[in-house]
């Protein structure tokens, strides 16, 4: 069997200074920057880097990550100065010789680089990203064409992974706002037909710091790692809401508007 | 125990690494809170009519040589400048954050680049920069040289 030879692999290409933000705190008052020299391979990635750091420079260095591909949404970093995935960063594709590291923004930091995503997932919750039915009981299937299920299919690729709510200008300065990845979510479950949770949503969205938040920056869809795109979905939903006052439920994409009545053909 | 690490307004103003609309939502609350401000002056300084004549023309003429050099028109430029922009971003807000001219759910594809910060917002953003230039051009030829073109 003939063996693949991959061009130039293992082989150091340069060396380049990490400058991460620490804090321990059991120890530290405020963050400082410490600097570590990391070898780069090509291929290598930011999170690579920081693993490199933890094992030949300094154990006490801590990140947060899992799957290592882009699909888990543990790592989210500030990586010169804009919201990536680390483990979705190539060190040679950012061209610097200088990689500065920080934890995301408009988060509670745990520890070095690890924030505390409660926020996010509490947001995520309150807007109950779940089907909501009247009937107790499916009676049946859920029927659903291909073309009502492109209206909210790009944003169940969210991964949770907070970014954008580290890049929104809104979630700078207002720690209640719902934030990108959750306003997202309402309208991914508004828009899909089968569900009927749109009241039940209302108190949430339709609120001080709910949809109407949003100045559509574009930083949340800018830094997404996923494409989906938040900024849309939050505009979209202020078209749902809008128009809803007109016509009920009238919205992009359909000719009718969704069926919101039960779709299962049995009830 | 956890520490805050909120951005805070100051984050406002970095519009850095992100895209056009980023840039162009930090000048739009610069210039809404400059001409809030300008706002705020202008009502004062009208309002010395109230003083007399001479108050008036002095008042006039102060404001017009800050310092002693005619920087008057060079700051009336500025402030033109905020409120076209700011007027005319303000139509495209109006329009996108009203979800219109932005493109229908799609299928996201590497690298992901996202479709609503660009196509007709895009469109939007040429044409409504294309007569911003021209109404800041004929303001500012007029504010210097008292021409109306
Ligand atoms: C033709 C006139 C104007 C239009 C079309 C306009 C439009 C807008 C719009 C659409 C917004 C919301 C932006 C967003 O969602 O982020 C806004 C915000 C704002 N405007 Fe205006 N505006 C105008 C004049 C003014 C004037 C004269 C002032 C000052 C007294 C002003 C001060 C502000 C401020 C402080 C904000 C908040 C900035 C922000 O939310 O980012 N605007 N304007
Ligand atoms: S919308 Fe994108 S950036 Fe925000 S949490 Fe989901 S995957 Fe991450
Ligand atoms: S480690 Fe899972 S997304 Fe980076």
């Amino acid at each position: 069997m003939e063996q693949l030879i991959l061009k130039d692999f293992g082989e150091v290409v340069k060396t380049v200074t990490f400058r991460v933000r620490r804090y321990d705190p059991e120890k530290d008052d405020a963050p400082r920057y410490e600097e570590y020299r990391v070898p780069v391979q090509k291929g290598m990635t930011v999170l690579d880097g920081i693993l490199y750091i933890k094992e030949h420079i300094d154990h006490t260095l801590s990140a947060r990550y899992s799957c290592r591909m882009g699909i888990c949404g543990s790592c989210g970093m500030i990586i010169n100065g804009k919201e990536r995935l680390a483990c979705q960063t190539q060190i040679l594709e950012l061209g610097k010789d200088l990689i500065k590291v920080d934890p995301m923004g408009n988060y509670e930091v745990v520890k070095d680089l690890v924030p505390d995503l409660s926020k996010l997932f509490r947001n995520h919750q309150n807007v109950k990203p779940f089907i909501i039915r009247d009937e107790e009981e499916p009676k049946g299937e859920y029927l659903q064409t291909p073309g009502q299920r492109e209206r909210y299919a790009m944003f169940t690729d969210c991964i949770l992974c907070g970014l954008c709510l580290s890049a929104c200008p809104t979630s700078a300065s207002d720690e209640l706002y719902l934030g990108p990845q959750a306003l997202a979510q309402g309208f991914r479950y508004i828009a899909d037909n089968r569900d009927l949770g749109f009241e039940e949503r209302l108190n949430v969205l339709d609120s001080k710091h709910g949809v109407w938040r949003c100045h559509f920056s574009g930083a949340c869809s800018e830094v997404c790692p996923k494409g989906v795109d938040p900024a849309l979905a939050i505009q979209l939903l202020r078209q749902v809401m809008t128009t809803n006052v007109f016509v009920r439920f009238k919205q992009k994409g359909t000719e009718t508007g969704p069926e919101r009545k039960s779709v299962s053909g049995v009830s | 125990m956890t520490i805050e690490n909120k951005k805070g307004w100051i984050s406002w103003f970095n519009p850095f690494k992100y895209g056009s609309d980023r840039w162009m939502f930090a000048l739009h609350r610069l210039t809404g809170i400059v001409l809030g401000l300008y706002l705020i002056a202008h009502v004062w300084e009208t309002s010395n009519i109230l003083n007399g004549q001479v108050t008036w023309n002095k008042i006039m003429v102060d404001l017009d040589y800050p310092f002693g050099v005619h920087f008057g028109p060079y700051i009336l430029s500025l402030v033109l400048v905020a409120a076209v922009y700011h007027a005319f971003n303000g139509i495209r807000l109006t329009i996108v954050e009203n979800g219109l001219m932005l493109p229908r759910p799609y299928r996201p594809e590497y690298p992901y680049k996202a479709k609503s910060l660009s196509g007709l917002n895009n469109v939007l953003k040429i044409v409504l920069g294309i007569f911003m230039i021209a109404v800041s051009a004929i303001g500012i030829i007029y504010i210097f040289t008292g021409v109306i073109i």
